[in-house]
């Protein structure tokens, strides 16, 4: 499980990483919001993947005690969350922005762009 | 309090819809000057005061953190923001004014706030997209194809830096435990602890590459030139007086308040064994920040429009800014670390209001003659004597003449760098004495081009058919009063950042201020 967490991260910040560097701006739009979402796959994996008990689970091993349940780490949960919202506005604001820089540049070429 | 100061500054945004909304907005501007300065005078007096958001005992909830390091970065913030709401009012549009950009105004202070406040990392986060947010809208304001090119670069960057910052904040959680700051430092300094603090190195660097994209420095320079330009030229000034400092202030806060006591022994590659965060940071920031010193110096001397012209400086002078901190880390001494730091700030502050002082200037002139290229402008000094005075003063500080504020600031850079040259003289640290020599330079180069490009000599047409508007020369006359008071009175100054260096540097009672009890380890 998690080599293939791994594998899945890596390859989606490769393909995010190819994306970005492309001409086309879209292109690097939708590298962006891969690379935020592997982002966030990691941030998910960094709660552990496994069936969770308590001294699994970083902020409960700490502090929780004996009687906690098994449970995977709501902490990360709730970052990816915070996380996930914020890219998706970010996303949004980017698409916005990419199609008002192709009405005043008349490009969608990010080469051709105004210096 | 520290509730108030939040919440006063986003309801205040909200709130101002009708036609009030300007004048609001000073006085919105006023009023958070007003709180900061209560809440430092609290600080600077009794200690740091935390606030545990909602209720919750830190370190599950999230906690608000004021102690003498970020009242003063505050306080700058405060100054800048008076001033360039004020400043606003009079130079933008009275359309373009109209619905957003007030509002927009407030939050870039509320997420500058928010970062200087934070004692969680996740909540930094939070924060730098919240302040990012509405810097991007101010970078694309005017919608035409270089502002709208210049805004889409400037997201994609941050939006990168950003996904690199959520990867670090993963890993140090998996590896830590924990993401309130306090704690986090309070488990890596405690040895009993089992945490494995060799990745801790590489996740931080993360972050302060992270940082220095915010802060602008050397490799990661590239927007600031561009994204200054497009942005209306007061908020060019919070960006240079207020963003930028988020960055520094990360770096010191994280490096030093939290991971100062760090000391392990790891074989990492590349970097001394025994190696500490602080040693690894020595090396990078010190090569990032003598690079800005060049590159934005030369990149200055370079260029033509006054507006490039000061954000080439501005890059230039976070170099400055950096290069304390950088050998602050790099030493071992107590004294030296605390020099370091200290320069460090009052360069900041130094930084904030004289480049704030030299961009709203430039608004001036633009208002007046249209444009900012220096060719076209010339003989202003005999059209108005009061604001070539003022611009003088700005210069002059920037370059570091003793009765103004940048006298100080270069005199405690400068004493930082050759203390760290006469402790160990290596070659090293007479590198960093030239590099900043040259940068010393070069700022002058600059600095006068710009004063004798456009103050002397005759009047060129666009400088003769344009009038500067009485109120903004005004706004910017108590400025530069301000520049010559913060020089001259230098005493209280210090002592505030004084306190602010020693609070940096007090991992300890950062983490007792914050009062762990709510854990079990604590």
């Amino acid at each position: 499980m998690t080599f293939v967490i791994a594998a899945t991260v890596g390859a989606l910040f490769a393909l995010g990483t190819f994306l970005l560097l492309r001409d086309d701006l879209v292109k690097v739009v939708w590298g962006l919001s891969i690379i935020t979402q592997a982002a966030n796959v990691y941030l998910i994996a960094m709660g552990g993947i496994r069936e969770g008990t308590h001294d699994l689970v970083p902020i409960l091993s700490g502090h929780g005690g004996e009687e906690v349940p098994a449970t995977t780490d709501p902490l990360v949960q709730a970052l990816v969350l915070t996380a996930i919202v914020i890219s998706f506005g970010m996303t949004a604001f980017a698409l916005v922005l990419s199609y008002r820089a192709y009405q005043e540049n008349g490009t969608m070429n990010v080469r051709e762009f105004a210096q | 309090m520290i509730a108030t100061l939040a919440s006063g500054v986003a309801v205040l945004a909200i709130g101002r819809w009708p036609r009030l909304q300007r004048w609001g907005s000073v006085a919105g501007a006023l009023a958070y000057a007003a709180a900061v300065a209560a809440l430092a005078w609290t600080v600077v007096d009794g200690g740091a005061l935390t606030y545990q958001v909602g209720g919750w005992d830190a370190p599950f909830g999230i906690t608000l953190v004021a102690d003498a390091l970020a009242a003063f970065m505050l306080a700058i913030t405060a100054v800048v923001a008076v001033y360039a709401a004020a400043f606003s009012v009079l130079f933008i549009k009275p359309a373009n004014q109209r619905t957003y950009y007030h509002p927009l105004l407030q939050f870039l202070l509320l997420g500058a706030t928010g970062a200087f406040l934070t004692g969680d990392l996740f909540n930094l986060f939070v924060w730098f997209e919240v302040m990012l947010m509405a810097s991007y809208v101010f970078v694309g304001f005017y919608g035409n194809d270089t502002h709208t090119a210049a805004a889409m670069r400037y997201v994609v960057l941050n939006i990168l830096g950003g996904a690199l910052m959520l990867l670090a904040i993963g890993g140090l959680y998996a590896t830590v435990g924990t993401l309130n700051l306090a704690e986090m430092a309070h488990l890596l300094a405690d040895p009993g602890a089992d945490v494995q603090t060799a990745p801790v190195v590489g996740l931080t660097g993360l972050l302060l590459v992270t940082f220095g994209l915010k802060a602008g420095l050397a490799p990661f320079q590239f927007w600031v030139p561009s994204a200054y330009r497009s942005a209306p030229m007061p908020v060019a000034a919070v960006f240079a007086g207020a963003t930028k400092k988020v960055g520094i202030y990360a770096i010191v806060r994280l490096y030093f308040t939290v991971l100062g006591g760090v000391a392990f022994t790891a074989d990492v590659p590349l970097i001394p064994v025994e190696t500490a965060p602080l040693a690894f940071l020595a090396p990078v920031l010190l090569l990032m920040a003598a690079a800005s010193i060049l590159v934005g110096g030369i990149g200055a001397v370079a260029q033509d429009r006054l507006d490039g012209l000061l954000a080439y400086s501005s890059v230039g002078q976070v170099g400055f800014i950096a290069v304390p901190v950088a050998l602050a880390a790099a030493t071992t001494s107590p004294e030296l670390r605390h020099l370091g730091i200290l320069a460090a700030l009052i360069y900041a502050l130094h930084h904030a209001l004289t480049k704030g002082l030299l961009f709203l200037s430039t608004a001036a002139i633009r208002d007046a003659t249209g444009t900012t290229e220096i060719a076209a402008l010339g003989g202003i000094g005999q059209r108005s004597p009061t604001f070539a005075g003022v611009f003088l003063l700005g210069s002059l500080s920037l370059v570091g003449i003793p009765p103004l504020a940048g006298f100080f600031g270069k005199l405690f850079v400068f004493d930082a760098a050759v203390t760290q040259f006469a402790s160990a003289p290596t070659a090293g640290a007479a590198a960093v004495v030239c590099v900043l020599l040259a940068g010393a330079v070069l700022t002058i180069v600059y600095s006068t081009r710009a004063w004798i490009g456009c103050f002397w000599g005759a009047q060129s047409e666009a400088v003769a058919a344009g009038a500067l508007e009485r109120g903004e020369v005004a706004v910017l006359a108590t400025m530069a009063v301000l520049l010559v008071v913060v020089g001259v009175g230098f005493e209280p100054v210090y002592g505030f950042a004084d306190a602010a260096a020693e609070a940096a540097l007090d991992g300890e009672g950062y983490v007792e201020a914050v009062d762990l009890e709510g854990g079990e380890t604590a």
